[in-house]
């Protein structure tokens, strides 16, 4: 979130290079998305909640038992009433046939949109803004500039649209209260004071970019991140484990088939490899944090 | 190092037949502190942007600027930015990223620098600074002051020879703006760093010049040392001396051989010396015998923004008498702000009381609190203008209200020229200077009569002249027997103007008194006048009363 | 200096069609191939690479351009108010004013103005509210309608009779109403079925038109009401600060 400041603690994975954590959030995104095996997608969900909890505490953890179980169960009965697919019929609905396979399938897509929705939630924690400008200011740098100016922008406009409802207020114009026409009118001279407001004041903004040299030729990009060794060595983890995962959708470890009969490959060594991997993968952030804290502990234990 | 010529630089802006500068020559030493003064609309910022050509106004220019002996529009752009570095008044405008690392880093970025170089750069800055701390913070989270910082930190990582600062403390309280000069006077001292800066508070920055240039209607009326220049108003005799340090103006009040006193020290042993022994004890004025009627009373309040927040406001108690001027003083973030959003009625206090005119002031509807009764100017005139002109904008405001449109223009007309603002009617509100917008803003809140009149800071970035206009039209509204309460970091203004004066700490008033019992009976928080002559006139606290009580005392 | 501006005016021209080319031909191409050559479960693969077509060359045209600080600037603030706006109309939580503002940079500012302000206010409002599987959806929405208005509007005389500028402004609005349900609407909808189900079917599509359609209205409604209000003092501003400090009108390469 861009509202998150960078004081206090944050876990291992969040200081690694800002690639990094893009490439693993991409591929845990896209392999959560794309695989509908049971046993993939039981990995990606407790490896994105267990990551979640890790970020945001708690209460987060609360909110996931209480909202997640019966929101999924929801989901998976609702798919069956657009699908009649599948052949282990269990009973008919208005003379639709309700399908053990619809089930487990709308079961399955539940899953896999929550886990795609935790891993996103993640994402939002530990690419802050900085991050994700340093990553595209090079590609697009005066879009990625817009970006952080506008970022700058909002919590200000926000900040001067309550400045200009209390100073309306005052004149008489209250926002919060009167029928909807009023709240209405006056909230449209809010916004129309703060559109003058902005327009007018970021005049300066612009010269003082000006007045900085912007616009001259051979604009470079500064950063605070390094990619240093120990980046090196998440990273060929990574992508180590990514080709196994990968290799294992060639080889259609992660195939299943819902209909008309779910239909998936036998338990082999390899698949045993492939799930392991998968598992590695999505449980990375949790035991770079692991290793940490067991090499805190062996320090102090040294002192 | 650079040094700057100007040669007989004469501007007149599109459309305008008076020139805004006028045959101005000038020339600016290597690594010398410059300061620019003038009355608001001199010409100060207009000559001030002549020094960098991407902020020059477009308009008929001749004359020539020089910048090292090569005229400045020969010099490339590249050369500019890097060593032209120009801070500008508003810090909040001029902060272009999100974060205070960004920030630092931008106009190095522009200049085409590799990371390391830029790495070096800003830890450099940042260390000379002392700003490590908010290196890796989101701007959002600096106050004013720091941003001002901030903004003077990340042109001087561009290591610039020349320094140009547009009135870079006017938005500033006193504290922060104290910092800010400091730091400017370090890069002029520690670095050579040549400073040119245009100011209109100069009790602070005057002592630190070596040079001091007073612009009047865009000429340059006198220029030399500031104890020259304090010589060379006197003898002209210009209303210029308004905007000068207090022991200057007392200087200019009396009748004195010696040479001019610049700071508060000197004024205290220049007047030492004129009267080596003490004057006969004078009695301190006593308590006001008669308060009157009071208009607002607050016992015992207490406020905080969040249920498990701190209080801001705490066990306040006060009472202002209905037809004076009363001013709360009182350094930043001690509930000041906070206790007129209670007394408007935007916030509500979580114990105690609070009546207007003896009837309590949840009891009042809105409508009836804030047309007709409570009047609210707000710190930034800006964020009432809605409309495309002045005029319409004052119509505004009194639409909706069942008055007839011919009613309507009467009195927005009649308002116009009590505010003297009939010539800028036809006028965008952002195309006024700052003390004519606050007029304008001023006029709109003083549409709905209101008996009680709120202002925060309204002498924020005004110069003595329009502080002068303000305080006519507070004493026009006081006449007709309007309330009147103000928040401000300004002592000297409510020395001069205010009948009472309370001091806030804490989210509460510490003291509260007429402004000569409050500000003799203080040793700080009081007027320079107050600080520099109380070893003699302890009751004098304006410039005024010191050299009343002098000439009275001078055989 | 006509010669240069004709040209200048010549590639503007050709920039647009190129731009309505791709917009309006490419990616429905991508969308046929990908129903039909590619498996079904591919289709948010599709989609997400649909999305990143687009935006591409208005990214890529206004990079290459080096575009001056004001006109960043102005981008950024649009944008910026697109998604601060909201707090103006606190007291409405269903009223976001962020779609009626996307299309007035649009009509102001031009149809590549109007995309990018969208696209950026798009994933600008989901760094505050929460990045998801939407966010590119989201920025392909508010982009293509500024693209269109801007398409529409931009640069065309508007009427000058009161009569005509009423009409004008009914006009915009109601567009402004179809906007949001022929095309943000059902992109969303799209978007939100795919995120549900990798196996999308018509009827599930539908069904979720439906289930949007009193949120679709509220947004289509409050939209069209946004520029019945807003179009005329917002356009007025922009217009404003374009005139009083002659931004965008000078071309970067005459400076």
């Amino acid at each position: 979130m861009a509202r998150r400041t960078r004081t206090g603690y944050r876990d291992v994975f969040s200081t690694c290079h800002p690639a990094i954590n893009f490439f693993y959030f991409a591929s845990v995104m896209l392999c959560g998305m794309f695989f509908l095996h049971p046993v993939f997608l039981g990995i990606s969900l407790v490896g994105s909640v267990a990551y979640a909890i890790l970020l945001k505490g708690e209460r987060t953890a609360r909110f996931y038992l209480w909202g997640l179980v019966p929101s999924i169960l929801l989901m998976a009965l609702v798919n069956p009433l657009f699908n009649h697919q599948g052949v282990t019929i269990l009973l008919y609905v208005n003379n639709n046939p309700l399908t053990w396979e619809s089930i487990a399938y709308g079961l399955a897509a539940a899953v896999m949109l929550f886990s795609v929705a935790s891993w996103f939630s993640c994402y939002g924690v530990v690419m802050t803004s900085d991050k994700f400008l340093y990553l595209f200011g090079r590609v697009i740098p005066a879009l990625s500039l817009v970006l952080s100016m506008a970022l700058r922008f909002v919590p200000r406009f926000q900040a001067q649209a309550r400045v200009i409802s209390n100073g309306q207020k005052c004149v008489g114009r209250d926002a919060s209260n009167g029928n909807l026409v009023q709240k209405l009118r006056n909230g449209m001279t809010i916004l129309s004071i703060l559109v003058t407001w902005a327009l007018e004041n970021a005049i300066e903004t612009a010269d003082s970019m000006r007045a900085r040299g912007f616009g001259l030729k051979g604009r470079t990009s500064f950063s605070l991140y390094r990619f240093d060794s120990r980046d090196r060595c998440v990273l060929l983890v990574l992508l180590g484990l990514v080709a196994v995962v990968l290799l294992g959708a060639a080889t259609g470890e992660n195939d299943i088939l819902y209909f008309p009969r779910i239909v998936v490959k036998p338990l082999s060594w390899w698949s045993a490899v492939v799930y392991l991997a998968y598992g590695a993968l999505c449980l990375l952030p949790l035991i770079l944090e692991g290793l940490e804290a067991y090499k805190w502990h062996r320090l102090r234990c040294k002192a | 190092m650079a040094s700057i010529a100007l040669q007989s630089l004469t501007f007149t802006y599109p459309q305008r037949e008076i020139p805004a500068l006028r045959e101005v020559s000038l020339t600016v030493g290597e690594g010398e502190f410059l300061v620019l003064c003038g009355k608001s609309g001199c010409g100060k910022s207009t000559l001030l942007r002549h020094l960098k050509t991407v902020l020059t106004p477009h308009g008929r220019r001749s004359g020539e600027i020089l910048l090292d002996g090569v005229p400045l529009q020969q010099v490339d752009q590249r050369t500019q930015s890097a060593r032209i570095g120009y801070v500008l008044q508003d810090p909040e405008n001029q902060i272009v990223t999100d974060k205070v690392w960004h920030e630092l880093a931008f106009g190095l970025e522009s200049l085409g620098m590799d990371p390391p170089t830029i790495r070096l750069r800003v830890a450099e800055m940042a260390s000379f600074f002392g700003i490590q701390g908010w290196f890796e913070k989101s701007v959002t989270e600096l106050s004013g002051g720091q941003k001002q910082l901030l903004n003077l930190a990340s042109i001087m990582a561009m290591q610039p020879d020349v320094l140009i600062l547009d009135e870079p403390t006017s938005q500033l309280d006193p504290i922060a703006a104290s910092e800010f000069l400091q730091t400017v006077l370090r890069i002029n001292r520690e670095l050579g760093t040549t400073v040119i800066l245009s100011e209109h508070r100069l009790e602070e920055v005057l002592p630190m010049a070596d040079r001091v240039v007073v612009l009047e209607a865009g000429a340059i009326l006198c220029q030399g040392t500031p104890r020259q220049v304090g010589k060379a108003l006197k003898t002209l005799n210009s209303d210029m001396f308004l905007a000068m340090p207090a022991p200057m103006q007392i200087y200019a009040g009396v009748q004195s051989s010696d040479p001019c006193p610049l700071t508060v020290r000197e004024g205290r042993e220049w007047i030492t010396r004129a009267f080596p022994q003490p004057l006969p004890r004078q009695e301190l004025p006593g308590p006001e015998p008669d308060r009157g009627e009071a208009a607002v009373v607050l016992k015992e309040v207490w406020f905080r923004y969040e249920r498990h927040g701190e209080d801001v406001i705490r066990d306040l108690s006060l009472t202002i008498p209905k037809g004076r001027f009363t001013c709360i003083v009182g350094g930043n973030g001690t509930g000041k702000t906070t206790a007129l959003s209670l007394i408007s009625g935007i916030q509500r206090p979580y114990r105690g009381k609070i009546t207007l005119f003896g009837k309590e002031i949840s009891r009042y509807a809105n409508r009836e609190l804030f047309q007709g009764m409570m009047g609210v100017l707000p710190q930034n005139p800006q964020t009432l203008f809605v409309k495309k002109t002045v005029k319409l904008d004052l119509e505004e405001i009194l639409k909706g209200r069942g008055i007839p449109h011919q009613e309507r223009e009467k009195r927005v007309l009649e308002m116009a020229r009590r505010l003297q603002l009939q010539d800028l009617l036809e006028m965008h509100p952002y195309d006024l200077s700052g003390g004519e917008q606050q007029r304008a803003a001023l006029a709109k809140v003083l549409l709905l009569e209101p008996k009680i009149l709120l202002m925060d800071e309204p002498t924020k970035g005004l110069d003595g002249h329009m502080k002068q206009t303000l305080a006519a039209i507070c004493q026009d509204l006081l006449d007709q027997g309007v309330t009147i309460l103000m928040v401000s970091h300004d002592i000297e203004f409510c020395a001069r103007y205010a009948h009472r004066v309370a001091l806030f700490f804490q989210g509460s008033v510490v003291t509260e008194n007429t402004p000569r019992a409050f500000f003799s009976g203080n040793s700080f928080y009081t007027t320079a006048a107050n600080r520099m002559a109380r070893h003699r006139f302890p009751t004098a606290i304006t410039n005024e009363d010191v050299i009343e009580q002098w000439n009275r005392n001078k055989p | 200096m006509e010669q240069e501006q004709t040209l200048a005016r010549r590639a503007r021209r050709r920039r647009t069609l190129l731009t309505a080319l791709l917009v309006l031909l490419v990616m429905p191409g991508t969308i046929l191939f990908g129903v039909y050559c590619l498996d079904d479960r591919k289709y948010y693969f599709i989609s997400l690479l649909l999305i990143l077509y687009t935006m591409v060359p208005f990214l890529l045209v206004f990079e290459r351009r080096r575009p001056q600080a004001r006109e960043l600037m102005i981008l950024a603030v649009m944008s910026a108010l697109a998604v601060a706006s909201r707090v103006a109309f606190f007291m409405l939580p269903q009223f976001k004013p962020i779609t009626a503002i996307v299309i007035l940079t649009g009509i102001a500012l031009g149809p590549q103005a109007g995309f990018l302000t969208g696209a950026v206010s798009g994933f600008l409002s989901n760094f505050f509210f929460g990045q998801g599987p939407w966010t590119p959806w989201q920025m392909f929405s508010f982009g293509i309608l500024g693209f269109l208005f801007g398409l529409l509007f931009y640069g065309r005389r508007r009427p000058t009779t009161a009569r005509g500028q009423r009409l004008w402004l009914v006009l915009v609005s109601l567009l402004g109403f179809v906007g949001v349900m022929v095309v943000y609407g059902p992109l969303m909808n799209l978007s939100a079925v795919m995120m549900m189900t990798p196996q999308v079917t018509w009827s599930m599509f539908w069904a979720s038109v439906v289930v949007a359609i009193p949120m679709d209205l509220v947004h289509a409604g409050s939209t069209a009401l946004f520029l019945l209000l807003l179009t005329r003092p917002i356009l007025e501003k922009l217009e404003r600060v374009q005139i009083k400090y002659g931004l965008l009108e000078t071309p970067p390469t005459s400076r």
